[in-house]
């Protein structure tokens, strides 16, 4: 189960770049962006599995040397990087609208005025 | 109160000054006065806190470990966020602090008439923050973070005036790649916390040396790229030109001083402390390598520009290409002699961005075959540009000498001692660079400063004073740690090589004596004395005296024979038999382009600027191509090196 | 025929935002504020103030969202912002490191009022992100509606 979570991370990392690379619109870079963003996501968390841990809330009386949950630091991570994503695709998108605005297209191809 | 100013405070306080004074400035920002005092003293008290430390860390040679919330290590294991200041970092934190507080006077002027200022002072100042808690940070994660503020405040500043040409697109593509590089940094990150469960800097370069296996050398080839991006050398370069050539001047002065600094404290950190790796001579030959072919690359490119600022972006890169080939030599004279030229770097390449700033200011236009002769309207500008002009092209008194002449004793000593004739090739490629980089400039000064004054720049002034200041502060400090070379070695760049060869020292200071002996085992580094001769004989008084009685000659001569060309070409025109010669018109003068000098060195290799101008297309799916590739070609070198 | 579907429509959608947009506002709230309890915080709760306006433009139509003032949102921002380094640097004043937490022993646990700084730099985050990410919402709508308008 979780060797089938770091293929797919990887896959969708791998996918991310791909839609960057080979995709001529603006929007679909920004959201082959976001997928490698994505796929980073799954890869954190799914570092932090522990098979058979319960969630790590506990208080000060309950720990015990017995206790089994997963890794906590890795969720706060994935939080982390997810608001970083979001943020991202904020931005991105802001500069696709003026982009538009300005050249009138959304072509890669079109929006080349810096060159050599 | 007297815990508020023990010096172990201080790191921090430079880093949240300059955040609460971007917050103060989203709040207070209308008035005028207000924000720019705010700005100046935020930027004052982060300077000045990083100066008090010269004396605890560079001469005492002591690490300050600083835990966030006194969290320190339980049970040998570190559970806290920390920032720990060596004298590596503290050299970084100098440079980037002198920068952000010339940038900062400078814009208050230049920046005057723009519209949306306060954005612009908030952004200034989380660039700067983020810059200063990256170089100050001990935590690895905390290292990605400072990474994307700086990013997303560098985007959004390089786009910041909408209606410049081609700002929108540089900044699209400046984010579409450079957050391409932070994910493969924040997955590297996440790889060595899969191997050692820890994120502390110096417990991480604890463990994982000795425990290299495949997810770690994918790791590392990761983190090397993702920092590669933000120091933009090859194949990064393109998005430097284009983020530097829409910028303003005063944000240009921070994308080439300051943030490409920060990705050779990154790549510095990931290949001396925390892989060990440097001591393999093929892992050295990577990091000369993509130096050398920056450094040649990039000059190349710059010969073929048109604009001024797009040609200072180039160079810009090639003098980056400098100093990662010095550092990647390892041994005691390459890195330090690497260090002092990224300083030396910073300083100059400041003021020729402040200078075209000024330009721009002033005409409107950075065309390289529109402007000239400015420098009888802008004396003062031109005297400050030929000063940097001077220092980057490596001329004897100024601080570009210095660092080169020791890049290139430290490659040829380097050749000598490892009988690997590769090296010598390395020195002549640096040699033949700062020949090109010379003529580079000798086009640019002519081309915008001398020749003659096109009649639309009549009524062209000269700049603010507040724009002087700046710049000559910058000019001042190019001066000085070019005639003092000793003294900056002493106090600043030995103690931060001593620091990058003794990684040992970084570890026990962050947790405990002893650690590093205990959890390394035998493959503790030995601890180096760094000790170097300089050589040749030569002193900077001398060449100064030199150079400026050459400089008052020229002068005596220029003004007593009373020679002005213009005058030379028109004298003929009062005489109306020449009218026939010259179909009925009257004598023109023929501007020479800025761009048509070396005419013959360009026409001679005409295939090889033609292949590289259609090489960077400004397409963002080639950009994007070549970063994969770059990332595919560095994880097959680490799988099969390391 | 047509102008009648419309008003139905707008009835209807009008209708269900009244249900959701209090319920939202309410999970809001308590996500913030329970940020040292439960999972949660001061992110996760903020962005939904992205989804209560887009329920009100859904809803009500570009004219409600016009009156929102931005002035007072933007203040908003600032000053939360000065807070949680205010509340950072608290532990420095105080005889301690940055960031520590000097009002430890507040409260029992498992309360409201409980986990001292991290509470107040909880509810200074959360405000910040509800005005920072409002406004971007805000910004968007406006666009919109001006497209809208000109098409």
């Amino acid at each position: 189960m979780i060797t089938f979570n770091y293929i797919a991370s990887f896959f969708l990392i791998a996918l991310g770049f791909y839609t960057i690379i080979t995709k001529f619109n603006l929007v679909k870079a920004v959201i082959g962006l976001s997928i490698a963003d994505y796929g980073v996501n799954l890869l954190i968390i799914s570092i932090g599995y522990v098979p058979g841990g319960t969630a790590p809330i506990f208080t000060q009386g309950e720990i015990t040397q017995l206790s089994y949950f997963v890794d906590p630091i890795p969720q706060a991570l994935t939080l982390t990087s997810i608001v970083i994503g979001a943020c991202v695709t904020a931005m991105s998108m802001s500069l696709v609208m003026k982009l538009h605005e300005s050249y009138g297209t959304l072509d890669t191809r079109e929006i080349r005025r810096l060159h050599g | 109160m007297s815990n508020f100013m023990n010096y172990i405070h201080f790191p921090i306080y430079s880093v949240m000054v300059l955040f609460l004074g971007a917050f103060l400035i989203v709040v207070l920002g209308k008035n005028k006065t207000l924000r720019s005092i705010i700005a100046v003293l935020s930027v004052s008290i982060s300077l000045a806190c990083m100066i008090a430390l010269i004396k605890p860390v560079m001469v005492n040679g002591e690490v300050i470990a600083y835990w966030m919330g006194n969290r320190v290590p339980a049970g040998g294991y570190a559970i806290g966020i920390a920032m720990e200041v060596d004298a590596l970092s503290l050299f970084f934190g100098l440079l980037i602090s002198t920068a952000v507080f010339v940038s900062t006077v400078y814009s208050i002027q230049y920046m005057a008439h723009d519209e949306n200022i306060p954005q612009y002072y908030t952004l200034l100042l989380m660039l700067a923050g983020g810059v200063m808690g990256l170089v100050l940070s001990g935590d690895i994660f905390n290292m990605f973070i400072m990474v994307e503020i700086l990013t997303f405040a560098a985007v959004a500043l390089t786009a910041f005036r909408n209606r410049v040409f081609g700002a929108l697109e540089a900044a699209f593509k400046y984010l579409v790649v450079g957050c391409m590089g932070s994910t493969c940094i924040l997955a590297g990150t996440i790889m060595l916390y899969a191997n050692a469960h820890t994120l502390n800097f110096a417990q991480l370069s604890a463990i994982i040396p000795g425990n290299m296996n495949t997810s770690t050398k994918i790791a590392f080839a990761l983190l090397f790229v993702g920092f590669s991006t933000k120091a933009f050398i090859v194949p990064f370069h393109p998005l430097a030109a284009d983020a530097h050539g829409a910028a303003p001047a005063s944000i240009s002065v921070l994308i080439s001083g300051v943030l490409t600094k920060s990705g050779i404290y990154g790549i510095i950190r990931l290949t001396y402390f925390l892989f060990q790796t440097m001591g393999l001579s093929t892992f050295q030959f990577l990091l000369v390598f993509i130096g050398c072919v920056s450094m040649f690359l990039c000059v190349t490119m710059a010969l073929a520009q048109h604009d001024f600022k797009r040609l200072l972006a180039f160079h810009s890169i090639s003098q980056i290409g400098y100093v990662l080939t010095a550092v990647g030599l390892f041994t005691a004279v390459g890195f330090s002699s690497g260090i002092y030229h990224a300083l030396n770097h910073t300083l100059f390449k400041g003021l020729l961005f402040l200078a075209a700033g000024a330009v721009l200011h002033e005409t409107g236009t950075t065309n390289l075959d529109e402007l000239g002769g400015l420098s009888k309207k802008m004396p003062h500008t031109t005297v400050l540009f030929l000063i940097g002009a001077f220092s980057i092209s490596g001329i004897p008194p100024f601080n570009g000498f210095a660092s080169k002449w020791m890049i290139y004793q430290a490659c040829y000593q380097k050749a000598v001692e490892s009988g690997n004739i590769g090296y010598v090739l390395v020195t002549v490629i640096c040699l033949v660079t700062s020949v090109l980089t010379l003529a580079s400039f000798v086009k640019v000064s002519q081309s915008v400063f001398f020749g003659r004054l096109p009649e639309k720049y009549e009524n062209v002034k000269e700049v603010s004073f507040g724009m002087r200041l700046a710049m000559g502060i910058f000019a001042l400090l190019c001066v000085l740690t070019g005639l003092f070379p000793d003294l900056v070695g002493k106090y600043l760049t030995q103690p931060a090589a001593t620091a990058a060869f003794n990684a040992s020292s970084y570890i026990d200071a962050m947790l405990g004596e002893g650690y590093a002996a205990s959890a390394m085992g035998p493959f503790l580094p030995a601890a180096q004395n760094v000790v170097f001769y300089e050589a040749g004989v030569w002193s900077p008084m001398s060449w100064l005296l030199i150079m400026c009685i050459v400089l008052l000659a020229i002068t005596i001569v220029a003004v007593t024979s009373k020679y002005d060309r213009v005058s030379a070409v028109s004298s003929g025109e009062a005489d109306a038999k020449h009218a026939l010669f010259f179909s009925g018109e009257e004598a023109v003068y023929s501007q020479v382009g800025g761009s048509d000098l070396f005419w013959g060195f360009k026409h001679n290799w005409r295939h090889y600027f033609s292949f590289m101008h259609d090489l960077h297309s400004g397409i963002l799916n080639d950009y994007a191509l070549w970063a994969v590739v770059d990332l595919a070609l560095v994880m097959l070198f680490m799988l099969i090196v390391l | 025929m047509n102008n009648e579907n419309r008003k139905i429509k707008h009835v209807i959608t009008s209708c269900g935002c009244d249900f959701l947009i209090p319920l939202t506002l309410v999970l809001l709230f308590d996500i913030i504020l329970h940020g040292h309890l439960s999972p949660g915080g001061g992110f996760q709760g903020g962005v939904l103030m992205v989804a209560v306006f887009t329920l009100i433009y859904l809803g009500y139509g570009y004219d409600s969202i016009k009156t929102v003032k931005g002035g007072i949102l933007h203040d908003t921002e600032g000053i939360a912002s000065i807070f949680y380094v205010v509340f950072a640097m608290l532990g420095v004043v105080y005889g301690g490191y940055f960031c520590e937490n000097i009002l430890f022993r507040s409260g029992n646990i498992g309360d409201l009022w409980s986990s001292g700084t991290i509470f107040l730099m909880n509810a200074a985050v959360g405000a910040k992100v509800l005005t920072g990410v409002g406004m971007l919402a805000l910004y968007m709508l406006a666009i919109l509606s001006q497209i809208r308008k000109d098409s």
